[in-house]
């Protein structure tokens, strides 16, 4: 375990050094990015009751941290990959797990000041008053982690030329098709059912309900099926990278 | 053999890949701790998968490997940690200077900070690479690339220290430099493996070395023991007017030795006894028009190599046959 969280540090710095000069960058775009699906889609639907606002604010968030874990991450898998840097970092003598969460950190702590950001947009812009719950932090680590999980799983196993094609299907379904900007409800039966075994709506409803908690307080089904995906998404990772030619 | 007990233990190792590609055929060796060892060999002859296997990339079809004793097949996460690589692949430089990639990754291998810290600034000293030290990974040049590679590798050595062509890219300069590193590893008591093509370097630089052609080790030894009966030999080279005069001067070269013509050039091999007459023989020559220069060399393992694994003499292009006196 200690030899974990070193290396975990040490790799985590040099991450650090390596996109020291793009960090603050890619923290403005992605807050612009989900500051702008608050307002946008309040742009598309006119008269916006308090509940559709609440599905827009953490459905901004939700997606946020979707596109870093299953966008972001995955490129960057994906190029490496094609550089033929991933047999270098295959010799390294680090823990695999640990080299992989040192990269997805990276990404998702930029990702927390946009975070913050459409939260407070939101409640200008929509004058919404939460009920939030400390088990927001935990919900943002596993929707995090299982995005992540997911991504690298798919961008370990897939070509890295067919990893672009996955990311941008990745986006639309999350953006447009999935329930994390609006009800389930909208959604045609078979849609919604496909959806019960996706992540996604998972994903939204544990950002939306952490942040203001339902009457009947938080309930443990999102939080359990990510663990799951999770679970899944590392096991396809760690083995395809402990996997020896 | 030498008496120190093996670090590395490959035993008869056998790697084919799906696809069917046999690039390790029983290949078998020992690496002792302060001893440097070469690995020669052609293009695809199966020095890159060995060391793959070593450290668990790739896994063995049969054979097994030890490192300190231990099985480094069944146990990959060991042989990492014991062993440090300077794989072929150009290491992951982009945003990162070659000093602090070099310190992070001593650190990575265990060294504390402030070890890490001196032992980045004796690499970059002695590698000569101070003017970079500072810039950034992807606007270094191939070769700086390269030394920082080897820097990373070596900062904290593991007890195997095993480089995949560290000279690659280099100048002959800074070549030098690397191989005195190299040399200080092994007196620090580290196994070396080094893989490269610079057979006339390898030749200084290692202590033992194999010759590899198509995953089989065709030849194992010193550089000496691999000179064998050319050991105490000199190898005259003469260049004659024509190719008519070559193979005259061939059947009188040197008191009738058997010598070898190629165009216009004569190869004769002598014992170092001789030299004086040789000497003599070729002057004379020289004086009479019929040689232009010529040249005393020791036979090189160049020679040897290429003659181990160099294309077939029958078949070749160049007019490389003994000459009958
Ligand atoms: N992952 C792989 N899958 C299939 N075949 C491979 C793989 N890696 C290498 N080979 C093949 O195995 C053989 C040996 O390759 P290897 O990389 O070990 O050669 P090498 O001696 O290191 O050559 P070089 O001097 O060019 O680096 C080659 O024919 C190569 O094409
Ligand atoms: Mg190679």
């Amino acid at each position: 375990m200690r030899r974990w969280s070193r290396s975990f540090g040490l790799l985590l710095k040099w991450n650090l050094l390596r996109v020291r000069t793009e960090l603050p960058m890619f923290a403005a775009v992605q807050t612009l990015i989900a500051a702008g699906i608050v307002l946008g889609f309040s742009l598309i639907i006119p008269s916006i009751d308090a509940e559709a606002a609440l599905y827009l604010t953490t459905g901004a968030m939700t997606i946020s941290l979707i596109t870093v874990g299953m966008v972001v991450a995955p490129q960057i898998v994906a190029h490496r990959k094609a550089q033929g840097l991933l047999d270098y970092q295959r010799s390294m003598p680090v823990p695999r797990l640990a080299m992989l969460a040192a990269d997805a950190v990276v990404w998702i702590v930029a990702a927390l000041p946009g975070l913050v950001v459409v939260l407070g947009v939101a409640a200008l812009r929509f004058d919404l008053a939460f009920a939030m719950s400390p088990l927001l932090v935990p919900a943002i680590v596993l929707v995090s982690a299982g995005a992540a999980a997911i991504g690298y799983g798919i961008a370990y196993a897939a070509k890295p030329a067919l990893v672009g094609l996955y990311t941008n299907l990745v986006l639309i379904v999350a953006l447009m098709f999935s329930p994390v900007n609006y009800p389930a409800d909208r959604l045609p039966d078979w849609a919604a059912a496909v959806h019960a075994w996706l992540p996604f709506q998972y994903m939204a409803q544990a950002i939306r309900e952490t942040i203001d908690v339902p009457a009947g307080g938080i309930p443990v089904l999102p939080f359990v099926v990510l663990a799951g995906w999770a679970a899944v998404g590392l096991a396809v990772t760690s083995r395809v990278m402990t996997r020896r030619v | 053999m030498s008496a120190q007990p093996a670090v590395l233990e490959v035993d008869d190792v056998v790697k084919v890949y799906r696809g069917g590609m046999r690039a390790n055929d029983g290949i078998s060796l020992e690496v002792a701790a302060g001893e440097v060892f070469g690995m020669l060999g052609h293009n695809g002859a199966g020095k890159t998968t060995l060391l793959n296997q070593v450290v668990g990339i790739a896994r063995p079809t049969s054979g097994r490997i030890h490192i300190e004793g231990h099985d480094a097949v069944a146990d990959p996460e060991m042989a990492r940690q014991v062993c440090s690589m300077q794989p072929q692949a150009q290491a992951p430089l982009e945003g990162v200077a070659p000093a602090e990639a070099i310190e992070l990754m001593a650190r990575i291998r265990g060294a504390s900070r402030a070890r890490a810290r001196r032992r980045t600034a004796e690499l970059v000293e002695g590698l000569d690479i101070g003017a970079w030290a500072t810039t950034k990974g992807e606007r270094l040049s191939g070769g700086v690339q390269r030394l920082t590679a080897f820097a990373m590798a070596v900062a904290e050595p593991g007890r195997l220290v095993m480089l995949d062509e560290p000279t690659n890219d280099v100048d002959p300069v800074r070549r030098r430099l690397l191989w005195a590193q190299v040399r200080e590893l092994a007196q620090a008591g580290c196994a070396v493996v080094l893989v490269t093509h610079n057979v006339l370097e390898a030749e200084r630089a290692v202590d033992r070395l194999v010759i590899l052609d198509e995953g089989r080790v065709i030849a194992h030894g010193s550089p000496a023991q691999l000179r064998g009966e050319h050991a105490g030999q000199l190898r005259v080279e003469a260049e004659t007017v024509s190719p008519e005069v070559a193979r005259d001067v061939a059947r009188g070269a040197v008191g009738g030795r058997p010598a070898t013509v190629a165009g216009r050039r004569v190869i004769v091999s002598i014992p170092v006894e001789d030299s004086a007459g040789a000497l003599a023989w070729a002057a004379r020559e020289q004086q009479e028009g019929r040689i232009e220069s010529f040249s005393f060399a020791p036979v090189s393992l160049e020679d040897i190599y290429v003659r181990l694994v160099g294309p077939d003499p029958d078949t070749e292009e160049v007019d490389d046959a003994p000459v009958e006196p």
